[in-house]
């Protein structure tokens, strides 16, 4: 095998993959470290997935991971797994830019819980990925960095906020990453990039030393190949963090050991309204098929009626620009020209929305979430959706910099089919389940009930042992 | 309608904040609050007056997998 042929081989790995073949001595952590270096060099001209990688830093741990498994010590679940991560999760001493001009020397004096965890996994870090400025928009532009570039289609938009770790994992260039999620930044990218991503509930996953958007409504999960790959990253990262007092102490199961691939009489749920409303045919055919699958795996299909989305639409608007234009009010004040335009432009109305309003939204969250969760997932075990409702736009027609209204319109319209689940603190996962007209991925959203997690990864496990989809490759992902 | 959301949205958000309108898509962005305020509107008469705080995280709980 040429060196080429070798590289790429590893990069084919998933996580799982990657993690067994260190543990078993197949392959070292440093030959999996300069395998995902020389991808990055190689394929990075055609995303622009990274702002920062230290590279002597990452082989040096890789090396040291390499002592450890030699040794015979016990080895956590990711050991010797290079990852990298949207630029927005503290690690000590490191660059954090959160793709933005206004912290782009921004080094923190602490690490985030979820870094702590992953490292101590075994994992490590190679780098900072590309991301929306401050984690708000859905599309992957980024004035300060250049738009990120989707590995499928260089002109098309990889979804956001975390648009860096969907790009590098769709390319190949790592096994996973973290991304965030306030209106649905892990679940675009995921689908648009074809990959695998998981917004957890509301509070499974500690957000200390996270950079935050909407203290309501921000999360932290993983982007990957596959539903075993975010049920590995879930078991490590999940769970109560005393540094982060909004996290829930319920605890966290072994969500590997759950996708045991049987949903006979699991119930899929099937929306009477807003998810499909006026979608792509193409997006329609692609989820009536995905449905098919899961039926043929045993399980049952029913209709669901949707309560409250009028209300969950209005008040899930107005909670993340809300909290978002509060944190950002210095700035906004003093540099708003160091913003891009899309983003002070969003936030600007945040100014004027009556505080009345703003507590009215987040008064109702827990009575309206009650209401949905009784009617559907008192009908359901799992709603399922497309993650996106139309196909996937190109950056050209998404962008505020140059567009006119109709890019203003594109843009917000991304969102439109993943903000409810914020409101509503649903745990729920993208996975691929097609290809539009266009040749760029289709995802497929699978969300439960709170806590839910095991069951959301169970059913998408299912899946993907009946489809490939989720194992097809870029155009980037094959260069080498 | 748009026009007059649009001058009220930089009047408040001036008085209250000191925040000017940053660009033109700022300005479009704000017009179009008239959505959000007709949802709002739609919703009143629903926000009942509250004995006691209601939690967004005692829902989360109440509804969790495993309590069907």
């Amino acid at each position: 095998m040429n060196v080429a042929t070798e590289i790429t081989t590893l990069c084919d790995l998933t996580l799982t993959e990657a993690a067994e073949a260190v543990a078993k001595g197949d392959v070292t952590s440093v030959e999996l470290t300069e395998a995902a270096l020389a991808a990055f060099e190689n394929r990075e001209a055609r995303i622009n997935s990274v702002i920062w990688l230290d590279r002597e830093a990452a082989l040096e741990t890789a090396a040291a991971l390499d002592a450890l498994q030699k040794s015979g010590a016990e080895l956590g679940p990711l050991h010797g797994v290079p990852l990298a991560h949207k630029d927005m999760y503290y690690q000590a001493g490191k660059l954090s830019t959160c793709g933005s001009k206004i912290r782009a020397d921004f080094r923190p004096d602490y690490s985030a819980t979820v870094m702590d965890r992953l490292h101590a996994a075994g994992s490590l870090t190679l780098g900072g990925l590309n991301m929306a400025e401050f984690a708000q928009n859905p599309t992957g532009h980024n004035v300060h960095y250049g738009d990120c570039h989707n590995p499928w289609g260089y002109e098309y938009c990889t979804g956001g906020s975390s648009s860096g770790s969907g790009a590098a994992v769709g390319a190949h260039c790592v096994t996973a990453a973290l991304g965030s999620d306030t209106g649905g930044s892990i679940r675009l990218p995921a689908a648009i990039c074809g990959v695998t991503g998981i917004k957890p509930t509301q509070t499974r996953v500690s957000r200390y030393g996270v950079m935050p958007l909407s203290f309501s409504c921000d999360n932290v999960g993983p982007l990957a190949r596959t539903a075993r790959d975010c049920a590995r990253i879930m078991s490590v990262i999940a769970g109560h963090d005393p540094m982060d007092p909004t996290s829930s102490a319920e605890p966290v199961p072994d969500y590997e050991a759950m996708l045991t691939g049987d949903i006979r009489g699991l119930k899929i749920g099937v929306p009477d309204s807003y998810f499909l409303d006026d979608a792509s045919p193409e997006i329609g055919a692609a989820y009536d098929t995905a449905l098919e699958v899961l039926k043929a795996r045993g399980a049952e299909i029913v209709a669901v009626a949707l309560p409250e989305m009028a209300a969950i639409a209005t008040y899930g608007s107005v909670v993340s620009r809300c909290e978002g234009s509060t944190i950002h009010a210095q700035w906004m004040r003093e540099r708003p020209e160091d913003y891009a335009v899309h983003l002070s432009g969003r936030m600007y109305a945040g100014y004027a929305i009556p505080a009345t309003h703003y507590l009215e939204a987040l008064a109702r969250r827990g009575a309206i979430l009650r209401t949905f969760a009784a009617e559907v997932f008192g009908a359901c075990d799992l709603l399922a959706t497309p993650t996106l409702r139309w196909r996937t736009p190109t950056l050209a027609e998404t962008s505020m910099e140059v567009g006119g209204d109709s890019a203003v319109e594109t843009f917000m319209n991304v969102s439109i089919n993943t903000r409810p689940m914020n409101y509503l603190g649903l745990p729920t996962i993208s996975i691929p389940c097609g290809f539009d007209d266009n040749g760029m991925p289709i995802g497929l959203q699978l969300s439960g009930r709170p806590f839910g997690e095991g069951k959301v990864l169970k059913a998408a496990d299912a899946f993907q042992l009946d489809t490939d989809w989720h194992a097809r490759k870029s155009p980037v992902a094959l260069m080498m | 309608m748009s026009e007059k959301i649009a001058r009220l949205v930089e009047e408040v958000a001036g008085a209250w904040s000191s925040v000017t309108p940053p660009n033109q898509p700022a300005v479009l962005l704000a017009s179009q609050m008239e959505a959000t305020i007709s949802g709002f509107t739609a919703e009143r008469g629903r926000m009942r007056f509250e004995e006691e705080p209601s939690s967004f995280e005692a829902a989360l709980q109440a509804t969790k997998e495993g309590t069907a």
